[in-house]
Order: C-alpha cells, then structure tokens, then sequence
C-alpha cells in the first residue's frame, strides 16, 4: 500500500501529467490513421525514452499504448476504417451510426467506454496480477488452437446474409494467412516465385485494404461522401450526459465486454485483435434485439471499445509477471523493460515496486485522460471530416492509407497487395462475401496453425495424436464451448434460412 | 550454385570502386545513414541497434536512422538490400547467422546469397542453451540425455523457428548424443516463456538472454558457447559436459557488395566503438560481445557453414 | 446499374477459382507446412461447390446493384492502381500531388465543369496536403519514403 502511496506521488508532478497528456494526444493521432498501429506509435517513441528515466519513459509509452488502441476508433466510426486491428468491431455499428449523422454519439459513446475499459484493465493489473498471470501459461498449443476455433465461430454472426458466404470468406482468410513462410517447418508457400511475397500478407495491409478501398470507390462511384448526408453534427439530438446516461444504465453489457476483454488480454498471441470481436458477438447474443446491431446500435461500439481499452493494461499481466507479451505492442515494452535492467517477474511488484505501481497508475491517468482529449478530438475530427467536401476527401483518405500501408514494413509490394485486396473486397462485398468474416479467417489463421501442428509434432509418439488435442482439462472446456458456440451461433441463422423459402424476401439491409 | 558468385562480385565492386572513387571516401560520412533492421520492433535485433544508433551517431557526427523491413525471417529485406542497395556506405542492414546462411539453402527463391555483401561487423552473439522449468525432473543435461535415449521422440524441446540457430544445435546435440528429440519450432522467442512456464514443452533450446531473464523459475542445463556466459556463471558449457557444441546467433551489419574498403573501415571502427560503449548494458542481459571483421567473418561464416549444411541437405 | 448475376454461383465460382489457384502455387511443399492450408482447401471447395449447387435450386439475390456511376468507379480504380506504380517510378511526392489533383478534379466534375480558377486554388492546398505528411513520415517517424524525381 505504502508502494502504492508513493507511486502516485511520484506521478503527481507537473512534468509527469504533461507527459500522459501528450502521450495521450500523439497516439490518438497515430492510432487514428489507418496502417499507423499502437506497435508502430511505440517503436516510434523508442528512442525519446531512452533519454527519460525509467518511470518518465515507461509512462509515456503506457499513456501512448492506450491513446493509440482507443483512437483506432475514430476512423472507426467516421470512415468505417478501424485505424488499429483492435478497433474493427467498432465499424460495425460505428459507421451505420455515422451513416445516420449520429456519429457524434457513436464517438461519445467509444470515449466513456474506452475510459472505463482502461480504468477496468488498470485494477485489475493491480489487484489481481499475480494469480490471473497463472492462467496466462495454461494455454499451450492445443488450447489455442480451440481458441482460434472458437473465434472462428464468430463468422457465423459476422456473416449478414449468408453463412455458406461467410464461411467462404473464413476459409479465404486462413489461406492468405498461409502465404509467406509457415510457422512451422519454416518453408515459404504460395509465393508463386517472388521472394518479396515471402513476407506473407500482414493482417493489418489486408485490413485497410477490405475496409477502406471499398468505400472510397462507392463514395466516388456514387459522387458523394458517404457521411455527410444528413450535415449535422448530431450533438443536437444527443447530449454527452445522455450518451453516459445510457451507457451506464446498461451496466450488464460494459462489465461482460470488460471481463471478455480482460480474459483473452491475459491469453499470449490472441490480442486485441480478437477481443472487440468477441464481446461484440456476446453483445449481439445476449441484446434482446440482436436485430438492430451492425445497423447503428450503440451497444456495439460500448463492447467494443471497452473491451479492447481493458486489453491494454489487461496484458501486461503476463508481461510484467512472466515476460510473456500478451499482445504485439507488448514486446516494444518488455524491451524497454530488459533496457533499463527490469527483469519481468514478480520482483518488478515487490523491490521495484514504486516503478511498476507508477507505471500501472500511469495508465490509469492516461485512460481518464482520454475523456478530455478524446471528446476534444472527437469534435475536432469530425468537423474535419464533415467539412470537407468529398472530392477532397477520397484523395485524402486514399493518401494517407497508401502512406500508412507503406510505413507498416517499409514494403511497396505491400501498398499494391492493399489495393489489389481492396478492389477485390468491393466486388466480392456486391456478391455477398463481406470483408469481416476474411479479416477473421486472417487473424485466426495462423493461431489455428500454429496450434495444430504443434500439438501434432508433440504428440509423434501417441498412438492417435488428434487425441492430444483434447487430453488436457483446459482444451476439454474450449472444445466444448466451441461447439456450443458454433450451436448457438447456427440456430438462428438456420431457422431465418428456412424461413426464407420465400424467395425474393427483402432481406438486404446493411450492404455497407 | 550460391556461392560461386565472386567473379561477379568483383566485377560489380570495380564498376562501384571506379564510379565513385574520389568524391566519397575523403569525407566519409556526409550524409544520413540508413540502418535496417529486417526484424520486428522489440527483439533482440531491434533492441541492440537501439543501443547503438546515438553511440554510432556521436562517433560519425551524421544522423543513424533505424528503420524495420520485416518479412520472411529477414529473407523479405535481405533480398531487396542486395538488389537495389547503393554501395555508398549510406546505407547498412543488419545480418544474422544462421538465417543469412540457412535460407539461401533451404528455399529455392530466398532472394539472397549468403555472401552477396561486405559483412562490416558481427557485434555480438547468443549462444544457444538449453533450458528446462524448475520442476523439470531433468536437473542435469545427462539426465535428458539419458532419458531420450530410453524414450526416443518422446521428449519435446521448444525453440524459436524452424532451421534456426535453436534448431541447428539441437539437431546436432541428436546427433552427438545419437539420441531422438522432437524438436517444437514456436513464431520467435516471445512464446517460449509461457510454453516453458505452462510445461508445454520439456525444455526449450533457446538463447542465453531467456536463460537470464527467467533465471529463478528454469534450470538451464547446458550453454553452448566456449567459455561459460559471463551472466549465466553457474551453468555449465556442452563441452564442459563432453560434447562438442559451439553455436547461436552472431548479429552483425552490413553494406552493399563493392562499398569501397575505406568506409567499410571506418564503420568497422565505428562499431567496435559502439560496442565498447555498450557493453555495460548488454553483457547482463546474456549477450557475448564480439568483435568479428574481415576474414574472420568468412572464417565463421564457412565454419557454421559446413557445421550445418549436411544438417539441412539431409532434411531436404 | 443493376447487373443479373446469380450472387450464390459467383461467390462459390470465387471461391473455387480461389482454391485453385492456391491448388497450382502450392506444388513441393514440405508435409507440415502443407497440412493446414490443404484442410482449410478442401473445406473452402466444399462450402463452394454447396453454395455453387445451392445457386441452382435456390438462388439468394439473383441482382447486384453498383449504385452511382460505373464509369466513375472503374476510372477511380485505374487511378488507384496507376498511383501505386507512379510511386514506385517518380517518387512519393510528385505522383502523389499529381494524382491527387487529378482525383479532386475529377470528382469534382459531378457537380459541373470545374473552372481554371478552382483548380488553381486547389493546387496550393493539395502540396500543403501532400508536403505536411511526406514531412510527418520522413522527419517524425522516420519512414524513407520512396523518392524519384525531386524528393
């Protein structure tokens, strides 16, 4: 407690705020620009640490890592482009919202939510970081390989329209993720004789490109911005206080989102990525009107941003405690960590303890920060994008995605790998195969991978070696939930797919 | 067919010489200096040059900027340094052993040859070790060995990629020990705590630096270097324990075939300076310093050469 | 434009066109780099032949509408893919801010016949534009952008 004491103390200096603040600022900005990652942000700021000391540098990085997830939601929710992976879910009902000139509540909405996701993920780092790290080991290969599973369920419900579409699109993503050099047995495959593509196609280029490219090519298709049609700002309609009001009235759906995200947080490899994804899918089935999401319900964007805002602190728990990184921008801060002589282990919360508490409660400052910043920001932003008129904005955009494609890896194969992927995604969006059920095939693909071949290579001397896949307790439960997800995710796509014998039914809503 | 390029190389490296004599080499370095790292920010590549850029920058008075291309287990930016590099000494990209000298023999369209460059420097090594949990039942490397012999492929050792220094050194401990392992190839090192923590795996055949990091929760049971670790004193080398293993990681840098030899003298210099400077940080980390230059550098990499290419032909 | 296609016949068509495609660069290939992607293979034929019969008995939409104008898009994708390889041959900046211009004037035309004036005063604000990021990138975070002519 005393630590604790002193940690905040050492916080409360003017020097300390003024860096959270412009942590904050610079990763909203760097989140909110598509390509530009939390990862990247960080490595950016490398080398400025180097020059603060210990505490200084960790909680500039602490305040960037959480303004970058969270401005990842701004692009979002105003030109359906999750600026960060771990934002993708937020487009989902984000962007309809924008669509009906609500943006400004879909925005307010993201900011209380990501404040109470960081505040959550905070506490729990501080009370509980010794017995959830625990957890953190039991996920061995199979068990990640149901994890990946498990997520793949989720393209059930991501799929409008179609499951067999949906599906299709999965299996599209899992086998982009296979180009490049596998995982195990470190051959390349499917380069078709180019020693560029050896680089695989990276989640993030396929992103931008599914996402983004299709909507610029409809809004110059159809000669008009996609946003700017009802011109309001929207606050005239909803207030802040309402937008609170509402979001806390609700209070089942921010602590399941938050508990989901603190979870998979703590599951090394699996990420932020796939946090959003899944507490928005147990929004959607748990909402009593699972109908109205993916067309601007704001419940959406809550579990989706609260849930990837409790990500942030919620993986360092196994950084800090065994030196796992539980996300990928984690690794710049294990760095950072090892440079100053900081041993991760449960040493770092008893003899430097001042410092991780500092650091720990530093993120906590960041995330109330957010509030400020973000509803300024929020405004800001949106007046921009409003503004401007959409011969402007199509250039801009396509700007600035080239630029962030590029920044990723430095890599030009990789900017036309993004538009190739990018009109592609618009035509197959006209024939039913929607872009987040690929971007899910992609993320997962891998983990699935990995997982089984290794559990495979593992169990060479078992006499059924698909057995082992299921011989710990742990992977029992996950394959257990997997079917029942995969029951419960069927069902009602079933029952609506007999129930449209009728064909010619009206069942086109949402084809953006 | 890879290494028998050196006509061609010498050819190239007079055109250069002849291009830029004269203007260059008097004032060497002017300008920027580009430094790539065909990495991922965070790992033990991205880390070192870090370290390294403000040094380097103090002691040649221009500019280091360290950027990342990563892709292919290095393959993706190694490829494009040796196609379109300038050989001005502008621009440098870090090397390692053993993927510069593994890939090109494994994938028939790695892009590069292993000696289709000047290797300024290799700065620093990581010599493998093997590591078991603290509660392993293994609490000497004769107690594995033993073991694997009486249970062939039934222990199973993590390590970081496929054909990677980890790997390459546990295939030859199979083949000093004629015992079967099954090796666990995982995507870098990041993995490898939890795999070891959650007993995934029975032990893991890693780098020195995770032998440190995690030093009150594993037994690291063997190191495989000449001499024990500097931050690892309590644990024994293979060849204390009779077999004859000597590998890892060398990290390095270098330019572009036919930059001309008073750069590469200067970076070289650099370097070492860099090095020295650094020590102090790195050494605890578990990293061996080095200070590897000119034939040296084909020495090692022809001795690593002919210690794993039978290794890797024979898995073909 | 609304084009008749069978939404069903063409998304399984994709699909298996997909699959075989992957089916001929994915010759030589070791057992345990091939294991994965051959199952995830065979599930993607599958679901595509399923849906491809399913366009058959019981087609979803059997329309697609690709709202606005055709000629539009199909100029905004040239441009896009002409973009790409501009970078790669005159630099970042200059085919940036050429192309750009070109887009803005381009999209602009919707409204009507766009006056020498307008473009004149757009060609400052697109440098600024094209200026500011290429400054952001290149000093702040440090990203060497490609350069041919001039930059």
């Amino acid at each position: 407690m005393d630590m604790l004491l002193e940690a905040l103390a050492s916080l409360m200096t003017f020097e300390s705020i003024i860096t959270v603040l412009v942590g904050v600022s610079a990763g909203l900005l760097i989140g909110s620009l598509p390509g530009l990652t939390a990862t990247m942000a960080l490595a950016v700021l490398l080398p400025f640490t180097f020059s603060m000391e210990p505490l200084q540098g960790l909680v500039a990085l602490g305040a960037v890592y959480m303004g970058s997830i969270y401005g990842g939601a701004f692009t979002a929710i105003l030109i359906n482009t999750p600026g960060t992976p771990s934002s993708i879910a937020t487009t989902f009902d984000g962007y309809p919202m924008a669509r009906q000139g609500r943006a400004y509540e879909a925005l307010a909405g993201a900011t209380i939510a990501s404040v109470i996701g960081g505040l959550v993920g905070v506490t729990f780092l501080l009370l509980l970081a010794p017995p959830l790290a625990r957890w953190a080991v039991a996920f061995g290969p199979s068990e990640m390989f149901w994890v990946a599973m498990l997520g793949l369920t989720l393209v059930a419900s991501l799929s409008s329209g179609s499951l067999l579409k949906g599906m299709i699109g999965g299996c599209i993503g899992m086998l982009l993720s296979t180009v490049g050099v596998s995982p195990v047995g470190w051959e390349t495959r499917f380069t078709f004789g180019f020693p560029a593509m050896q680089g695989g196609i990276e989640l993030i280029v396929a992103l931008i490109g599914l996402f983004v490219i299709p909507e610029l090519l409809s809004m110059a298709a159809e000669g008009r911005s996609n946003i700017t049609e009802s011109g309001e700002f929207g606050k005239a309609k909803v207030g802040i206080r309402q937008v609170a009001r509402h979001i806390l009235g609700k209070p089942v759906n921010i602590i399941r989102s938050c508990l989901i995200g603190q979870v998979i947080a703590i599951i090394p490899g699996a990420g932020g990525n796939v946090t959003s994804l899944v507490a928005y899918n147990e929004a959607k089935r748990f909402s009593k009107d699972p109908q109205s999401f993916g067309k601007g319900n704001i419940d959406g964007v809550v579990a989706s941003e609260s849930s990837n805002n409790v990500m942030v602190a919620g993986s360092m728990i196994p950084l800090l405690t065994l030196g796992i990184p539980g996300a990928p921008p984690d690794a710049i801060i294990l760095g950072v960590l090892l440079m100053h002589g900081l041993r991760p282990g449960l040493d770092l919360f008893t003899e430097s303890g001042v410092l991780t508490n500092g650091f720990i409660l530093s993120m906590g400052m960041a995330a109330l920060m957010l509030l400020p910043v973000g509803l300024l920001g929020a405004r800001l932003i949106h007046k921009v994008v409003i503004k401007t008129p959409y011969h402007f904005m199509v250039p801009a955009i396509a700007m600035v995605t080239i630029l962030g494609t590029f920044a990723l890896r430095n890599s030009l194969l990789d900017v036309g790998i993004m538009m190739i992927m990018g009109i592609a995604g618009y035509f197959l969006r006209l024939i039913g195969i929607h872009a987040a059920p690929i971007v899910l095939g992609l993320i997962l693909g891998g983990i699935a991978e990995q997982g089984y071949v290794q559990t495979m290579l593992a169990a060479v001397v078992d006499p059924i070696p698909w057995l082992r896949l299921v011989e710990n307790p742990l992977s029992k439960v996950l394959a257990a939930l997997v079917v029942l997800g995969a029951a419960t995710a069927m069902l009602p796509a079933w029952l609506e797919r007999s129930g449209r014998l009728d064909k010619g039914s009206p069942n086109r809503g949402d084809d953006s | 067919m890879n290494f028998s390029k050196s006509t061609l190389v010498g050819a190239v490296s007079a055109i250069a010489l002849a291009g830029i004599a004269g203007n260059v080499q008097a004032d060497y370095p002017e300008e920027a200096i580009s430094y790539v790292i065909p990495f991922n920010p965070g790992g033990e590549s991205d880390i070192t040059a870090r370290f390294q850029e403000p040094v380097l920058e103090e002691i040649l008075g221009v500019s280091v900027n360290v950027s990342h291309r990563p892709g292919g287990g290095g393959a993706v930016a190694w490829s494009e340094f040796q196609n379109n590099a300038e050989p001005t000494g502008y621009e440098l990209i870090g090397v390692n052993i053993p993927h510069i000298i593994g890939q090109p023999i494994q994938r028939s369209d790695a892009g590069f040859e292993t000696d289709n460059w000047e290797i300024i420097t290799f700065f620093h090594s990581t010599p493998n070790a093997l590591i078991v949990p603290a509660n392993s039942p293994f609490d000497t490397l004769e107690d594995l060995v033993e073991y694997a012999r009486e249970n062939p492929q039934a222990v199973t050792l993590g390590g970081s990629g496929t054909y990677s220094a980890n790997h390459l050194d546990m295939l030859r401990l199979e083949r000093e020990a004629d015992i079967d392992l099954t090796y666990i190839p995982f995507s870098g090192t990041g993995p490898l705590p939890a795999a070891l923590e959650g007993n995934h795996v029975a032990g893991i055949f890693n780098y020195t630096m995770l032998g440190v990091q995690m030093e009150d929760r594993v037994k690291v049971l063997a190191v495989a270097s000449e001499e024990r670790v500097p931050a690892l004193p309590d644990a024994p080398t293979f060849k204390e324990q009779g077999y004859d293993i000597v590998g890892g990681a060398y990290r390095g840098v270098a330019a572009p075939a036919g930059t001309p030899d008073e750069i590469i003298t200067v970076l070289e210099d650099a370097f070492a300076e860099a090095n020295r400077r650094i020590t102090e940080k790195q050494e605890p980390l578990g990293f061996v310093m080095e200070y590897i230059t000119g034939d040296e550098v084909d020495e090692i990499i022809t001795q690593l050469r002919e210690a794993y290419a039978p290794i890797l032909e024979s898995t073909e | 434009m609304i084009l008749r296609v069978n939404t069903d016949m063409a998304a399984g068509g994709f699909g298996l066109g997909f699959a075989a495609l992957l089916w001929l660069g994915g010759t030589d290939i070791g057992r345990l780099s091939i294991l994965f992607p051959r199952a995830v293979l065979v599930i993607l034929v599958a679901f595509s032949l399923l849906l491809f019969v399913k366009g058959f008995f019981r087609p979803g939409e059997r329309s697609i509408e690709i709202s606005g104008s055709p000629l539009r898009l199909l100029v905004l994708i040239l441009l896009l893919l002409v973009w790409w390889f501009a970078i790669g041959k005159l630099g970042f900046v200059v085919s940036s801010f050429l192309i750009m211009l070109f887009i803005t004037w381009f999209l602009a035309r919707v409204e009507g016949p766009v006056s020498w004036k307008r473009l004149l005063l757009w060609t400052p604000i697109i440098a600024v534009m094209v200026g500011g990021f290429y400054s952001i990138f290149t000093q702040v975070l440090n990203v060497r952008l490609p350069s041919g002519l001039l930059f």
